[in-house]
């Protein structure tokens, strides 16, 4: 879909386009504040309005990405002032791991931001949207514009909406019984487990049943790895040996 | 939606404030060219009555089962828009608007080239989005005819009292022993001099008397739960807790005075340094006599600094009560950023008090700024004909107690007008201080889920349209709870918060937002992580699958975007209406835009 677009991106100067969500209550009214008080700012933003930020589910931002956006803004209240009360908070927490997942499906971090900006903020707001114009620019256009999009983003994307991922991701928001540190690292892996996972379900889906051998070629995955995945793809009935082939064990989907 | 979708996009000239940047005829036949636009016009000012009936007609006349409107923001015109529709019989969540004003024309008035291309993209995107909307239904609730007013200063009083002779229980709460709050105390008001006594004893008794009212003295909120219309309190007093339901709150819990860190200005260090509400005592006990000087110095703790919203950011992860308690600590020693409204009257009202009683005091008002407005002006010309002494300091440099050579107090500042330095032996110096959120008050408002300001008060719905309303249905702010009033301000703040409270229980019904979440049932394992995080406790979960009671949630979406199934779906925010806005911005299909 986005290969369309490949072309055009070459000619003129760069502008790249940036998607907004903004919570309604701070930040969609700091932009339109900004507009009240006439504050110019570039043209590169576009905003989408949502009710609050602890409503941007993570797959959200990915999406936007895969699709070919340069950069994603996510806008709410400051801490403390959350119409909904601890929708920020929320999406700070997650935050985190999302930045975490832009970064391995090799999109530049600063492609995607969190910021607070409050109703009374319109000075803000306009100074926020020229930064992160700018620096997007210095970027230039997402990769993804550019080459073909990594199968590792689709994975990456499958893994948030992943019952597991977000099952570990979802406690962090509520009091858990282990140190934060800790637990942030068991997330982490989670993440990289699932983004892994279904690379290799997403490679079999493709190309139908293949060997361990094979799919460590097609993911870039080490074979070790790429073992124990099918292992606990196996237990977890997901896969299923599907004969043989040079003596090796065929893999398929159930 | 079974039906195709036929969509009409209104775009709005709104004079020249868009139409003189963005090239608004050009965005109309781009418009036309959208999937499933099937009429598309322009309008000088769509918010007109004619643009509404235009909009009505067209959706007659093209058999319209969705509206775009491309103009301003919608959270000002979007109930304007809605009303239309429902006028013409399309349900109300039919309709997206695209901001093309405060986000378009307005920050891009040099360059209307790429204003009108970003323009065409924000049509496209609600477009987009108004494709994929679904017909909602606002959730009726029942409203029970009775209050919870808790706290009795005149404010609470008053709306108890209005609330009352209309026919609704109220259940009046005061966590002191005696009703009447902070006027109680208070010895003359401005700008009439009338006793605060005449003021406050009748209406105590009013209410005392009023067969709907029931008073609980030193009590308090212990619990409180439900929604607009069903709230269901636990108050607590001396005899015990007492359960009861109300449709309704108001919140009039009052403020605190500040009081000065020991040694400001030698406060708790000299006796005869005291604070304008001690001096209010003092006058009323007769204790000030016929000294030969008394100096007031203005806004002792007030207009410092600044509490901006990124002060707060220095503790993010800590919750509001830890964060308000620093907050207020803070504040103790800096003092508080705002004008406190009511503190130049008071000190004006005190210096006539004085110099009516002994007009051989010669009384001093040092200050910055003063402010009377209004009629009140004439109160503080009645000041100056008595003689009080109005000297203006430099706002920087405050003015400082030393001693006379003798020992005596003495009061040094920095005249502005005169340019030099003066110094006042006092008798008694007077420090006028603010009006501040009360802890009480602060965590109230957590129990009640009312904002809070970064001030420290509680916050108003809409500063200016909707000023005794707040965020939560059903709840309404009377008083210096949201910020300092003097008495009659005070009283009309409790009339407004009553009658407000008043439509919804007169109404005995209330719609309220459809924007909730919703579960499907087949995806649901019953984990509960929607329970656990949603702070209005809208989930339940029931025979293993959660249930969300429509009219708790408030449709913040936090489940929805931590529900490991993905089993919960936000009505008129779904991802697949957010996506479609994203993919109509990137990846248009047959027409330009999107990536270039
Ligand atoms: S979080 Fe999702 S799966 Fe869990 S109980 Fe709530 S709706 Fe059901
Ligand atoms: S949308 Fe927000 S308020 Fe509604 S149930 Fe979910 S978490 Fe609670
Ligand atoms: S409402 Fe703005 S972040 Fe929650």
């Amino acid at each position: 879909m986005v290969k369309e677009n490949l072309g055009k991106v070459a000619e003129g100067e760069f502008e790249p386009l940036i998607i907004a969500y903004c919570c309604n209550w701070c930040s969609y009214a700091g932009a339109d504040l900004a507009g009240t008080s006439r504050f110019e700012y570039p043209t590169n933003i576009r905003i989408i309005r949502i009710m609050c930020t602890g409503r941007m589910d993570s797959t959200l931002v990915l999406e936007a990405l895969r699709m070919g956006a340069d950069g994603v803004l996510i806008a709410g209240c400051h801490p403390g002032d959350c119409h909904y009360q601890k929708g920020n908070f929320m999406m700070e927490k997650r935050f985190d791991y999302l930045k975490k997942a832009v970064k391995n499906i090799g999109i530049e971090p600063e492609r995607v931001r969190l910021e607070w900006v409050s109703a009374s903020e319109g000075g803000k707001w306009a100074a926020l949207v020229r930064e992160m114009a700018e620096e997007i620019k210095q970027l230039g256009p997402s990769p993804f514009r550019l080459r073909s999009i990594p199968k590792k983003t689709d994975a990456a994307i499958d893994a948030f909406k992943s019952q597991r991922l977000r099952w570990v991701v979802g406690r962090s928001q509520i009091k858990v019984e282990i140190e934060e540190q800790k637990y942030r690292q068991t997330v982490d892996l989670i993440m990289q487990v699932e983004i892994e996972r279904h690379m290799i379900t997403l490679a079999l889906k493709e190309k139908g049943p293949l060997t361990a051998e094979e799919l460590s070629q097609i993911t870039g995955l080490q074979p070790n790895k790429t073992m124990q995945h099918l292992i606990a793809l196996r237990r977890d009935g997901i896969v299923i040996e599907a004969g043989e082939k040079n003596n090796q064990y065929l893999y398929q989907l159930v | 939606m079974e039906q195709e979708p036929r969509i009409g996009v209104f775009i709005c000239s709104c004079g020249t404030n868009i139409g003189g940047v963005v090239n608004v005829p050009e965005v109309t036949e781009y418009a036309k060219t959208i999937p499933h636009v099937i009429h598309a016009d322009h309008n000088l000012y769509t918010c007109s009555e004619a643009g509404l009936t235009a909009i009505k007609e067209s959706i007659k006349e093209h058999n319209l089962n969705r509206v775009v409107v491309a103009s301003c923001t919608p959270r000002t015109h979007e109930p304007l828009f809605r009303a239309a529709c429902r006028e013409a019989s399309l349900n109300p969540y039919l309709f997206e608007m695209a901001n093309i004003r405060e986000h378009v024309s307005w920050v891009h008035p040099h360059d209307p080239e790429k204003a009108t291309r970003k323009a065409k993209d924000i049509v496209r995107m609600a477009v987009a989005k108004a494709a994929l909307l679904e017909p909602q239904t606002e959730p009726e609730v029942e409203v029970k005819g009775s209050s919870l007013v808790i706290g009795a200063g005149v404010a609470g009083l008053t709306a108890a009292l209005s609330m009352a002779s209309q026919g609704f229980k109220v259940y009046l709460i005061e966590k002191e022993k005696e009703l009447g709050g902070i006027a109680r105390r208070l010895y003359k008001l401005y700008p009439t001099l009338a006793d605060s006594s005449e003021v406050v004893g009748p209406l105590t008794k009013d209410v005392e008397s009023h067969e709907n009212i029931e008073v609980m003295t030193s009590a308090s909120l212990k619990d409180i739960s439900g929604y607009v219309g069903n709230f269901n309190a636990v108050l607590t007093g001396p005899e015990g807790d007492k359960e009861v339901d109300v449709g309704t709150v108001i919140v009039a819990a009052g403020s605190s005075n500040y009081t000065p860190p020991k040694g400001l200005y030698e406060y708790g260090v000299h006796d005869h340094v005291i604070t304008q509400g001690e001096l209010d005592e003092k006058l009323k006990k007769g204790e000030i006599g016929e000294p030969e000087r008394i100096v007031m110095i203005q806004c002792v703790g007030a207009r410092k600094g600044e509490i901006r919203p990124s002060a707060l950011e220095a503790f993010p992860k800590s919750d509001t009560a830890e964060l308000l308690r620093k907050i207020l600590k803070a504040r103790k020693e800096e003092g508080w950023p705002y004008c406190s409204r009511i503190c130049c009257m008071n000190a004006i009202k005190n210096a006539i008090l004085i110099k009516e009683k002994s007009p051989k005091t010669d009384v001093v008002v040092l200050f910055g700024d003063l402010r009377v407005y209004k009629e009140y002006e004439d109160f503080y010309r009645k000041a100056r004909d008595l003689e009080v002494r109005f000297i203006r300091h430099i706002e920087e440099v405050r003015p400082e107690i030393t001693r006379t050579p003798d020992g005596k107090l003495q009061v040094m500042a920095y005249d502005a007008l005169a340019g030099l330095e003066v110094k006042f032996p006092a008798d008694w110096v007077v420090l006028s201080t603010p009006l501040i959120p009360s802890k009480d008050e602060i965590m109230l408002g957590r129990m009640l889920k009312i904002p809070i300001a970064t001030d420290g008060f509680l916050m108003e719905a809409h500063l200016k349209l909707r000023p005794v309303d707040t965020n939560v249905d059903g709840v309404f702010i009377a008083g210096t709870v949201s910020g300092p009033k003097d008495v009659s301000e005070s009283i009309v703040s409790g009339e407004a918060a009553a009658a407000r409270a008043s439509i919804l229980m007169g109404n005995g019904k209330v719609r309220t937002d459809a924007i909730t979440a919703v579960v499907d049932e087949d995806l649901c394992i019953g984990c509960g992580l929607c329970e656990e995080i949603c702070p209005y406790g809208a989930p339940r979960i029931e025979d293993g699958k959660s249930k969300i009671r429509e009219i708790l949630c408030r449709g913040c979406g936090s489940c929805a975007a931590e529900c490991p199934k993905r089993a919960i779906t936000m009505r008129h925010y779904g991802d697949n209406q957010l996506l479609a806005q994203v993919k109509a911005l990137l990846v248009p299909q047959s027409h330009e835009g999107g990536l270039t």
